[in-house]
């Protein structure tokens, strides 16, 4: 009997060892990292090896050489695996499990301030917001202090392949200052004499409508970033339209996912590309088509009033934790990715990174050509379009907005009237976001 | 002596109970809680019902519901009708290298989820085999767009939980039909009973308990499908394949999170699994 409570009590004892063993683990880090002694560590976590990963290992070498006692870890995961543990760890109040720097979308940033208030570093006397393009202050600040170390651009531009264009007999000129209708008309021609497909679209992601009305200063949302604007949302009205000119002309491309979006144009199905500056780097891939690209200015909408040649897709920015280390990393982002003028300069030659740190765009490597876009100089084309993106409120609902609106293209798509299809998602978006 | 007895009893067991209270009982309560809350992220408040009420008037949610029901009422009759099928071929005592089409049938509810989904994707991508393979034979002149199309994309789902989920509920009526006594076919045989009429007559009522047992899995299974949908169509186009598990997903991870309303969505399914077992049992288990 005896033996039998013994074992019992040895089976417990052994479960409280192993627990606090692991708390003492996590007092001794705490402590270390508490300790602002001799090493200090920080863990920077973004996705996308080629650009965001890419220009935060750039940051650190620069850093670095100046800071020696400083360990920096660069760590790549998945939009939304970072999306989906910051929300977990925020959510349990908890830090522990969580980098002191983390890269952020800008559609997404407001809902991570907002909901989650004192978990971000105030960055304000860090860095100089001025010196950032006007539009990513709004994503980035809250209460008039600014979160956010301003980074991707997401300024968007048409990637054209010129041989199809010319052998529908367009010059890269009669690109230039078009609407989207143009574009379309273009697109038929194009399909007629060379039978490829004018661009792709997944039926999934409506990042063509996000550019469309960004273009006229629209957005989903009001400027107060929180009351739906879609009803009698005129840029969105014919964002639509446009959309579905677009699909019914049979000049589209069908791709139902990222890889095949890429294969899109990297195996030359289409003759162009809307999308935004990071898409650079994948295009260039294909080494063996140098020459043959160009980009031009993004179409604007036809009837509304204000739309430009420039819109905004995708762009994210830096964030600092509201945690143990927060003054390192703090530092680290100010000297590098907030001032460093000859960071950029780097940035933009080695990894084809557009900033939105404006000084930075005086430097010469915002004037070299690019001979893979025959010679253009393509970021200071897309550096001057970064100016003149109209700036929107992104709120903190894009994407649920986004995801009723899909249901509703689909209907207009089907026949639907635009009035009542918008009219709709309206009512639902303010039953979802209340 | 005897209350000792009790007592060790107790002891052994407490172990147990305590850590299922802990990482089971106590979430769930939490959860139902939580359910009661509103509010984006951190800011979470106690607001009744409110969370109950937007459940019913919510169309994303009904069109979660539909679509899950889509799957069930089509995907889980289809399956357990080939397993059960495939296992009663499988048990002829003729059949030769059984080992193997045991396994080959087996194998595909061993591999990761997530693998086999990612997999489907660009088999059913619309550059992908499929494709491919049926326009090589000409069976079709364009590509289906298995993945942007509505109707196809739910095929492709339906396709892909069959394949991953027909083995697993096989085994099950395999070692049923292992069980039945021989002497019963025997005895069917030399009554002259038709294979057909043996089906019918004596594997099926003699397997209705496992047919109960793999259809409330099932069941329970598609209730919360998630890995398929998250990976092969994301819920699109156009929530055309959303699933009520990837609804919550997308309220607590990919829209502002709203933890509150994701987990009313949760207990949503708890409340359906409940009255669907129940069911099902009143419905086959008549002598229990």
């Amino acid at each position: 009997m005896k033996r039998q409570v013994s074992a019992v009590l040895l089976a417990g004892f052994l479960l409280l060892t192993a627990c606090s063993s692991k708390s003492n683990d996590t007092a001794n880090s705490t402590d270390s990292g508490g300790n602002q002694g001799s090493s200090k560590e920080i863990t920077v976590w973004a996705w996308d090896k080629n650009f965001n990963i890419a220009a935060m290992n750039q940051a650190k070498d620069v850093y670095v050489k100046d800071h020696p006692d400083v360990k920096i870890n660069v760590v790549e995961y998945a939009q939304d695996d970072i999306i989906q543990k910051l929300n977990t760890g925020l959510n349990s109040g908890t830090t522990s499990g969580l980098p002191n720097i983390v890269l952020i979308e800008d559609y997404r940033a407001q809902s991570f301030l907002q909901t989650y208030p004192d978990s971000f570093q105030d960055l304000t006397s860090s860095i100089t917001a001025s010196d950032f393009a006007e539009y990513k202050l709004g994503p980035t600040s809250m209460n008039g202090k600014q979160y956010g170390v301003p980074f991707d651009s997401g300024v968007a531009g048409m990637y054209v392949r010129t041989d199809y264009l010319q052998d529908a007999g367009y010059t890269v000129d009669d690109l230039q200052d078009i609407d989207w209708q143009k574009y379309i008309e273009i697109g038929k021609a194009v399909k007629e004499k060379t039978g490829k497909d004018m661009l792709t679209q997944d039926p999934n992601d409506l990042g063509l409508i996000r550019m469309m009305i960004q273009s006229a200063g629209s957005w989903y949302l009001k400027s107060d970033g929180s009351t739906p604007d879609l009803k009698d949302n005129a840029a969105l009205k014919e964002a639509f339209q446009t959309y579905k000119e677009l699909m019914s002309a049979d000049i589209v491309k069908i791709t139902s996912d990222w890889n095949s979006f890429l294969a899109g144009f990297n195996s030359g199905d289409v003759a162009s590309l809307p999308s935004g500056n990071w898409i650079t780097p994948s295009v260039k891939a294909q080494a063996d088509q140098a020459g043959k690209w160009a980009v031009v200015p993004l179409p604007k909408l036809k009837n509304t009033a204000g739309s430009v040649h420039a819109s905004n897709l995708g762009g994210s920015s830096w964030y600092v934790l509201n945690s143990d280390g927060k003054e390192a990393a703090a530092d680290f982002l100010a000297q590098t990715l907030g001032s460093n003028v000859d960071l950029y300069q780097s940035l933009v030659t080695d990894v084809g990174v557009i900033g939105t740190y404006k000084p930075a765009s005086e430097g010469d490597a915002y004037k070299s050509e690019d001979e893979f876009f025959g010679g253009q100089a393509v970021v200071s084309d897309f550096a001057k379009w970064t100016t003149e993106i109209p700036k929107v409120n992104y709120g903190m609902h894009t994407y649920a907005i986004e995801d009723i609106l899909k249901v509703e293209m689909r209907n207009f798509l089907n026949g639907s009237d635009i009035d009542k299809v918008l009219g709709d998602a309206q009512s639902q978006t303010e039953a979802q976001i209340k | 002596m005897r209350n000792r007895t009790k007592h060790t009893g107790w002891l052994f067991i407490a172990l147990a109970v305590i850590l299922i209270s802990i990482f089971y009982f106590y979430p769930m309560i939490q959860a139902l809680l939580l359910s009661f809350k509103t509010g984006a992220g951190a800011n979470l408040h106690f607001d009744g019902l409110s969370n109950y009420k937007r459940l019913f008037s919510d169309k994303t949610f009904f069109t979660a519901v539909k679509n899950t029901f889509l799957f069930l009422i089509i995907q889980v009759p289809i399956m357990i009708i080939f397993a059960m099928i495939i296992s009663v071929l499988l048990n002829d005592s003729k059949l030769r290298f059984k080992g193997f089409f045991r396994t080959a049938i087996f194998l595909p509810c061993v591999t990761s989820l997530v693998a086999y989904s990612v997999v489907f994707k660009y088999l059913f991508g619309n550059d992908g085999l499929i494709n491919l393979a049926l326009m090589k034979i000409h069976l079709l002149s364009e590509p289906i767009q298995w993945i942007s199309d509505p109707f196809w994309a739910k095929i492709t789902i339906i396709i892909a939980i069959t394949w991953r989920w027909t083995g697993y509920n096989m085994i099950f009526f395999l070692s049923s039909l292992q069980n039945i006594d021989h002497s019963i076919y025997e005895a069917a045989r030399i009554d002259g009973a038709s294979a057909v009429k043996t089906f019918f007559s004596i594997t099926i009522p003699l397997l209705k308990p496992i047919i109960l047992f793999t259809s409330i899995t099932s069941t329970i299974g598609t209730l919360q499908l998630f890995d398929e949908i998250m990976n092969i169509t994301k819920g699109g186009p156009g929530n055309a394949t959303l699933s009520i598990s990837q609804y919550i997903y997308n309220l607590s991870f990919k829209y502002t999170p709203d933890f509150g309303y994701a987990a009313t969505v949760s207990y949503s399914i708890v409340i359906m699994i409940i009255v669907l077992s129940f069911l099902q049992i009143r419905l086959a288990g008549d002598d229990k």
